[in-house]
């Protein structure tokens, strides 16, 4: 704060542009922010409080935002029907961690060295490859569920572990964010790297990896809800109750329960929506700070 | 290893660093090829096709554009539905990336609390995907349809011609759903303003230019690329998300006894023909705009 206070004392400050440390002028940011960062909160904490509501208030008309009488039944209810099924829960949450770590790492891998490819080789597929990325990111996963499926019983993946990780390596939307930031470095440190005698792989590991890195850590979000998420696979391609994720157990928990008793199972659902989110949010606490503290460093100054 | 010494000799510099790239590339292209080209190419077979399946087999029925004419003139709610999402993310992708842009020149300024500010403008990232939305659209809480209540709001919608009725009605239910879709623009916003030379804008500011004229001369033509792949991005998002009618449309067609794959995949091709000529709208406008401000 001193040398702050110092810099715009001796008028070494950066007009307009970029003012630093607190001064009156920023009131005025606080103003405009603050209630859109209030505003940004709110699901997450209408989802917590959602959890913690006893039935009557789940079911009050109008909808209250806050819980006025938190209760932990809805959790009771919901641990009370997974110690009731046949397979244990810890069974479950491990294949879904397993499955989760690995998809990240993996994609992460294999969408960065495509991009670093794309966007810094020279070869002659690579405009026609990146034009084919571009028109299946524009087409509705959904739509291919029944082909994939086709293709993953004829390579024999079907029951398998592998089929919750191979169909998801190849990510479009990974792909063409990363390809656009490795876009933004310039040619000239490569070259620099090249001369100094990197090897192209030692180039990715080394410049491109930690350059990107907002980036990666974007990606790695995304990858982590999709993975954690995803409770389409244990129902679509596995027969094998053993191999399903956790998604999928508690999405059976919500839905069976809706059918004999909708109240319980309104309040079932709200928990385990929270657990379900808890991860995606500590995992966001966790790698936003990569995504913020490296974002200044990505590029040449 | 042993390999590439061969190559050094042997092959030119340009084949060798085109056989580098495709190194890099490959498992990707196996991975793409396997579980979204193929099956892609797969469905475009199906749309043409009357599809049944049975309990051993598929059989295809040959019914050439049958299934595209029934979504296109008969389906009483396909077009009804993408019409409803193509004004939805005509509205839409404005308003995502001027909020994202005008929130990431905010994060771009000095002041306290700049982290704690960004990372809560970075949120949404996991809120649009996965339980959290689906919690709130269940609750009825990712829109507010009181607002569309409000005597003032009916007579006020009442007031304008038909074609603009139901965008701003969208835009008054929806605006809360909309930002919520602004975190990764946010976040490519701000890593391309990191990138602008702080020279320009000191040089700027010498030759007389007020904060005003900085942001449309020299702030804005330099978030040009940025605002292309921001609105490609926010296109895709809107359109794959789990919310969407249009998806949950074509999902719940895919298990009718009637017509079923074949008619639920010319259904997807159709969305996916809109979805391509909505991003060339914006890109042609973008690119346009981008030339101009560079100019």
């Amino acid at each position: 704060m001193s040398r702050n206070k110092f810099r715009r004392l001796s008028g070494v400050r950066n007009r307009g542009i970029n003012p630093r440390g607190f001064h009156v002028s920023q009131i005025k940011f606080y103003v405009l922010l603050m209630p859109l960062a209030i505003f940004m909160l709110l699901p997450i904490i209408f989802v917590i409080s959602n959890a913690f509501k006893p039935p009557d208030e789940l079911f009050a008309y109008p909808p209250r935002f806050f819980v006025t009488s938190p209760t932990l039944k809805n959790f009771s209810d919901l641990f009370s029907k997974m110690s009731t099924s046949g397979i244990p829960v810890s069974r479950y949450l491990f294949n879904s961690i397993l499955i989760t770590l690995v998809t990240v790492a993996a994609s992460i891998i294999v969408s960065s060295m495509a991009a670093y490819a794309l966007s810094k080789k020279r070869f002659k597929l690579k405009k026609t490859l990146f034009a084919v990325n571009n028109v299946a990111l524009m087409f509705v996963p959904i739509a291919v569920t029944i082909p994939r499926f086709l293709v993953i019983e004829r390579l024999n993946l079907l029951d398998s572990f592998w089929v919750h990780i191979l169909p998801v390596l190849a990510m479009p939307v990974g792909l063409f964010l990363l390809k656009q930031f490795i876009d933004g470095i310039p040619d000239e440190v490569i070259e620099a790297a090249q001369i100094d005698g990197a090897s192209d792989w030692r180039i990715y590991w080394r410049i491109i990896l930690p350059l990107i890195q907002p980036a990666l850590a974007t990606i790695a979000i995304l990858t982590f809800q999709a993975a954690w998420n995803n409770a389409d696979t244990s129902s679509l391609y596995l027969n094998n109750e053993s191999l399903r994720t956790f998604a999928f157990y508690l999405s059976t928990l919500t839905s069976t329960t809706t059918g004999a008793n909708a109240v319980a199972g309104q309040g079932i659902a709200a928990a385990a929506a929270l657990i379900m989110f808890l991860p995606n949010l500590l995992i966001f606490i966790f790698l936003q700070s990569q995504v913020m503290s490296t974002m200044s460093h990505s590029g040449l100054k | 290893m042993m390999s590439r010494s061969l190559f050094r000799r042997e092959v030119s510099l340009r084949s060798r660093e085109a056989l580098h790239g495709y190194g890099f590339i490959l498992i990707w292209v196996v991975g793409f090829a396997l579980f979204t080209f193929l099956p892609l190419v797969e469905t475009f077979r199906y749309s043409v096709n009357q599809v049944t399946v049975t309990a051993t087999s598929i059989n295809l029925d040959f019914v050439e554009w049958a299934n595209y004419t029934r979504a296109l003139f008969t389906d009483p709610n396909f077009v009804e539905l993408l019409v409803g999402y193509t004004i939805e993310t005509l509205v839409s992708v404005p308003i995502v990336l001027i909020f994202a842009m005008l929130i990431a020149m905010f994060l771009n300024l000095k002041f306290r609390f700049k982290g704690l500010f960004r990372t809560i403008f970075f949120l949404p990232i996991v809120i649009t995907s996965g339980p959290v939305i689906k919690e709130l659209t269940a609750q009825g809480a990712a829109s507010a349809p009181g607002i569309a209540n409000i005597p003032a709001v009916i007579e006020f919608l009442e007031q304008l011609p038909r074609a603009l009725r139901s965008p701003v009605e969208y835009l008054l239910t929806s605006f809360i759903l909309i930002l919520w879709f602004s975190g990764v623009q946010i976040l490519i916003y701000l890593a391309s303003l990191q990138k602008v030379d702080r020279s320009v804008y000191e040089a700027a500011a010498i030759d007389g230019a007020s904060g005003w004229e900085i942001f449309w001369k020299v702030t804005l033509p330099s978030l040009s690329t940025a605002t292309v792949v921001n609105a490609i991005y926010t296109i895709i998002t809107l359109s794959h998300f789990s919310e969407n009618k249009v998806i949950q449309y074509i999902y719940a067609r895919t298990y009718d006894v009637h017509g079923g794959i074949g008619y639920a995949s010319a259904l997807a091709f159709i969305y996916f023909g809109v979805m391509v000529v909505l991003l060339g709208l914006v890109y042609f406008f973008l690119m346009n705009w981008a030339r101009r401000g560079s100019r």
